[in-house]
């Protein structure tokens, strides 16, 4: 591959016709209480409205999720008609690879010229995660009962260990030291609340109202609950869970949707805001680390990514990754020698949090907008996702790069 | 011979004037003479047929022309193919709630179910004598004319009716009579014909209300309601608001809410209905009335506009402030150029294209009166920002003097008209409900006559669109619930134009010629200097149970004309609610109650001072002293609004009794409006509907 050529030339994304919803933390707010599956199809109506781009434009949807939700097997079509455009289209699931990878698909999609228009959703809620019961023979028990999300994070099937177990290992063997991940906890923080200070967040979040079945409000979907300022001395004060890993050096689960439209190049023009703005996807990989050592997963990833792309850290005006562990952003710091203050400088999901599907989609979305404010550059997107896997994907941002 | 501000609608018909009706001391019409005519003498009576009679259609006319019907020995012959689903038979529970089991029974007795196969009529068929078909099948042209054709062939003398929402006659070679829903209750039809006919003067007679259109596609109900449907469509297309939103901001804005209805009509039937409606005018008018990609979708599957219960709406939609206007354009641009279409068509009576979105399409206000209000530049500037956002539909159909002529008379008469001979005048109210509107349009017509020199004057219905009436449109009251300024300016506004007509007539008569005659409608009439009611109607003041406090000088001035004695029996109505039978309230309410005939030969005596026998019962303009503060036997109200109305009544009633004449309209006015903004009238019906109307 040469140096910025594009994976799928024929597709776009389209400057500001994105948004995601803001992430409140589990149990904290109305999303607790729906069915994410209608919350994310009529969230997406909603902001593609405010974004005045006209539902009906869309041919295609790709949801992903990776908690069950209630009428899940309908999968597009459902997600869709509450949407209020019934469209064919599949779901998929890859952890919390998911909201990068369905982006990925929907730009494979316009690729092979089959659609235009392809609307990209991704959604979670992990707030009463629900129970899954499974036949399983050779277990004593006969039957085994499954919390989705809590079961999940706990255990590896693969290798018996829970995911915050593989970030003390990963902490272990590249020496991390804890105060450096406390520091960047501290600074990532300052990041997020910058941003919302400076109003970068009203760019891509949208406030939304819930309704109760009586059509009256059961509150509104309007801040990242849960989320609040933390001083270096409370994170130095926090009691390690395993090596570098504490309450405040790791995400938090919470809820919520991003949405976001693949295009054709003309398509894109017709639809954004600034037709101006050029999007395009460059390339795109997934590794697997050694086992239990997920947190290295993403720099490996990016390792790979680069070398086939023939770009080099320097080359890259927006970097942002998901990283459910601080451990994650030290490792690649470390490995890349790369000030880990010049990326995810708008907010991550250590901070805002893991609801997984729509993770990597508004960590997109977020450096896409970011990328748009610089005047444009190379994007590079990251993280580790279940099975200590690490994706990576590089976009181009060009300012008059569709005149 | 009559001078009129504006034609009658009844005139539409081939009835007359209302004056007529006065001078001649009858109806225009006798029901038994036109069933005579339309279905033959006694003894050779005929049969009506209703095809496709399981259908919502047909079901519910047969239900509603059969009851009306079955007292002059008219079967119906109920028709339809074999095995489809029994739509007859669902609407019996209906009928025993509105005519008891043993009517019900009665009624159905009349109806005859056959079926047949679409190509040959059933022998049994020449036995019921057909005179009259009412063709309820679906709306697919040739078959609708290959259905007449076998009819015609067996019956040549049959006179055929289609129910069409929108092939002219032109297309179908037949008269149209086209019902509104419901159709068990509902009494609109508009109707096509070269003039007017035995069969529409019949439905007249029998208390329905047939309105005459122009021969064009459509006609005028459906292209206000499927128009509108469809401009909430455009709307949705531009910025995915979903239905169930729409509907609340049109209903905010008009009235209706067009998605709703579709699925309450059932939503398979009326969304190819509103398609094929909408699809036929643009084949004609061009992308005004282009359907949009949803409803071409939904005539097809039939599918709901609303989500289904488990999908309620979950996230909610609001509209900027700055949306507003956008959203007017989009909705009001097309019904304005709809509008105008009608207007240069000559599609109606103004009257007609008017009223009839008020009584069969939920608008508040009819489209007329709403383009009314802006005026003939604002109107076309709305239509204008609604091209510039959906430029195709500038191309055709946009008639932009339509709305030049909005100074004539008969826009300014949209429900109120006025009538004389020189002597006696009539003011016809066209509207069952008071509203601001008709306060306007009523003080015009008083200038009129007093112009015309007219100093006797009878205030009644139209005769024709308005069958009743119900008191005042408390949709008026919205913005006195908020704002107590507001309510005194409503009650005092209106009780002055009441007092006009008992200040500048030499002699008024009102005249309760329906149902009932309730709330402001009464306080109104009961300002002329005699009361005539048919004996039948009903006469009350209901406020209390909505509850609100009447503010047209109810609270004093029916006492200032009765005697002490009668006093309690006021006082009893105005706080327990409930109507008094005309009959009933001789001498203290109203001054003359009997059989129609012998009411309107009653007032057009008063009018022209004929001998009548009737006291006049004089105001008394002083103070009045011993007005009951209570009354015995009044069951407790058991709702704290009710008792709450009660009290502030009673205020009223002493406080405006104690008071001389000049000084109690301020008075009672006053009391109105500080309870149409307390909490009560808020939680109460009002202000129920005010919430439902407003928040969005």
């Amino acid at each position: 591959m040469k140096n910025g050529d594009s994976m799928f030339p024929r597709a776009r994304i389209p400057y500001g016709t994105w948004g995601s919803s803001y992430f409140p933390a589990w149990q904290m707010s109305p999303l607790a209480e729906v069915n994410i599956g209608q919350f994310a199809g009529e969230g997406a109506n909603r902001i593609l409205g405010k974004r005045k781009v006209p539902k009906n434009e869309l041919e295609y949807l790709i949801i992903g999720s990776t908690v069950p939700w209630h009428w899940k097997f309908w999968t597009a079509p459902m997600v869709s008609s509450c949407l209020g455009q019934r469209l064919p289209g599949y779901h998929i699931e890859q952890a919390c690879a998911t909201g990068l990878q369905a982006a990925i698909l929907g730009a494979n999609e316009v690729q092979g010229g089959t659609y235009d228009v392809v609307g990209v959703l991704t959604f979670d809620r992990t707030s009463d995660s629900p129970v899954g019961v499974f036949p399983e023979r050779r277990s004593y028990e006969r039957t085994v009962a499954l919390s989705d999300v809590w079961d999940n994070f706990g255990f590896d099937p693969a290798t018996g260990n829970a995911m915050i177990t593989t970030a003390g290992i990963a902490a272990r063997k590249y020496k991390i030291d804890r105060r450096e991940v406390d520091e960047l906890t501290h600074h990532r923080y300052e990041q997020y609340f910058n941003a919302r200070k400076t109003g970068f967040l009203d760019r891509v979040l949208f406030p939304l109202e819930i309704l109760n079945l009586q059509g009256r409000m059961l509150g509104k979907v309007d801040d990242d609950l849960g989320v609040r300022k933390v001083t270096l001395d409370s994170l130095r004060a926090m009691r390690e869970l395993d090596t570098c890993v504490t309450g405040g050096t790791q995400t938090h689960a919470s809820d919520g949707m991003a949405v976001m439209l693949v295009t054709t190049r003309e398509k894109a023009r017709e639809l954004s805001p600034r037709p101006e703005i050029d999007i395009q996807f460059v390339a795109k990989t997934e590794v697997r680390a050694l086992p239990s050592l997920m947190p290295e997963a993403p720099t490996l990833a990016v390792q790979k990514l680069l070398k086939r792309t023939g770009l080099k850290m320097k080359d890259i005006a927006v970097a942002k990754n998901h990283n459910p562990f601080a451990v994650n952003d030290v490792i690649f710091s470390k490995v890349m020698d790369y000030d880990w203050r010049n990326m995810n400088n708008t907010g991550c999901p250590l901070v805002w949090g893991h609801p997984q599907g729509p993770t990597l989609t508004r960590v997109l979305i977020e450096a896409l907008e970011e990328a748009v404010a610089l005047g444009g550059g190379y994007v590079l997107i990251f993280g580790c996702a279940a099975g200590d896997v690490g994706i990576a994907a590089i976009l181009k941002v060009t300012e008059g790069g569709g005149q | 011979m009559a001078t009129t501000m504006r034609p009658s609608t009844l005139e539409t018909l081939g009835l007359g004037t209302v004056l007529d009706i006065f001078e001649k001391g009858q109806l225009p019409a006798d029901s038994s003479d036109l069933v005579d005519r339309v279905f033959g003498e006694p003894g050779n009576r005929g049969s009506l047929v209703i095809s496709g009679a399981n259908g919502i259609v047909g079901a519910g006319k047969t239900m509603q022309l059969g009851s009306r019907l079955q007292p002059f020995g008219v079967p119906i012959i109920a028709l339809d193919f074999p095995g489809v689903p029994d739509g007859i038979g669902r609407q019996y529970q209906g009928l025993v709630s509105a005519f008891g089991r043993e009517g019900a029974n009665r009624i159905m007795e009349s109806i005859v179910q056959l079926s047949y196969d679409g190509t040959h009529l059933p022998s049994r068929l020449k036995d019921a004598n057909p005179r009259f078909l009412l063709e309820a099948i679906p709306e697919i042209l040739d078959i609708k004319k290959s259905h007449y054709d076998i009819f015609r062939a067996e019956f040549p003398d049959i006179q055929i009716r289609s129910v069409t929402s929108g092939f002219p006659m032109s297309q179908l070679g037949v008269g149209i009579a086209h019902p509104a829903f419901p159709h068990e209750i509902n009494k609109i039809w508009e109707v096509v014909e070269s003039k007017p006919s035995s069969i529409t003067q019949l439905f007249w007679a029998l208390g329905l209300i047939p309105i005459p259109v122009s021969d064009h596609w459509s006609f005028v109900l459906d292209v206000l309601f499927c128009g509108l449907t469809l401009t909430g469509l455009r709307y949705h297309r531009a910025t995915n608001m979903p239905f169930w939103k729409m509907d609340k901001h049109i209903r905010k804005l008009l009235g209706p809410n067009p998605f709703r209805a579709h699925d309450a009509i059932g939503a398979k039937g009326a969304n190819f209905l509103t398609w094929s409606c909408l699809f036929h005018l643009s084949k004609h008018y061009g992308d005004l009335f282009t359907p949009t990609p949803e409803l071409d979708e939904r005539k097809e599957s039939g599918q709901n506009w609303y989500p289904p219960n488990h999908f309620r709406p979950l996230v909610n939609w609001t509209m900027q402030a700055d949306g507003e206007e956008e959203f007017n354009a989009w909705i009001l641009g097309p019904m304005f150029q709809m509008a105008g279409l009608m207007l240069h068509e000559n599609r109606a009576h103004l009257s007609h294209i008017n009223i009839i979105g008020e009584l069969c399409a939920q608008f508040r206000r009819g489209i007329l009166a709403v383009i009314r209000d802006f005026g003939p530049e604002a109107a076309n500037d709305i239509v204008k920002k609604y091209h510039a956002l959906h430029p195709a539909a500038a191309k055709s159909a946009w008639h932009p003097d339509a709305f030049e002529q909005m100074e004539s008379t008969s826009w300014r008469q949209l429900y109120v008209n006025a009538e004389h001979n020189g002597n006696v005048g009539v003011i016809t109210l066209g509207r069952e409900s008071y509203n601001s509107d008709v306060n306007a349009e009523l003080n015009r017509a008083i200038d009129w006559l007093k112009s015309e020199g007219i100093e006797r004057v009878i205030v009644t219905g139209d005769f024709h669109l308005s069958t009743q009436m119900v008191g005042a449109d408390t949709s008026d009251f919205f913005p006195a619930l908020e704002d107590q300024s507001k309510g005194l300016e409503i009650a005092q506004t209106w009780s002055k134009t009441a007092r006009r007509l008992n200040d500048e007539f030499k002699i008024s008569v009102g005249f309760v010629n329906g149902k009932r005659c309730l709330g402001g409608m009464l306080e109104l009439l009961m300002h002329c200097h005699y009361l005539v009611a048919a004996e039948g109607a009903d006469l009350g003041m209901p406020e209390v149970t909505l509850p609100v406090v009447p503010g047209m000088e109810g609270c004093h001035w029916p006492f200032r004309k009765a005697d002490s004695k009668h006093w309690p029996k006021l006082v009893t109505l105005l706080l327990d609610g409930n109507p008094v039978k005309a009959k009933d309230a001789i001498g203290w309410l109203v001054d003359y109650a009997g059989p129609m005939d012998a009411s309107l030969k009653t007032v057009w005596k008063i009018a022209t001072d004929g001998d009548h026998g009737l006291a006049l019962r004089k105001v008394e303009v002083g103070v009045l002293k011993g007005v009951p503060t209570n009354v015995t036997g009044l069951e407790s109200a058991g709702d704290p609004g009710m008792e709450s109305a009660r009290k502030t009544i009673l205020e009223n009633i002493s406080s405006s009794c104690e008071a001389a004449l000049p000084e109690a309209l301020v008075i009672q006015a006053t009391h109105s409006a500080g309870f149409m903004s307390s909490q009560y009238c808020r939680k109460g019906a009002i202000g129920a509907a005010f919430t439902k109307t407003t928040t969005v």
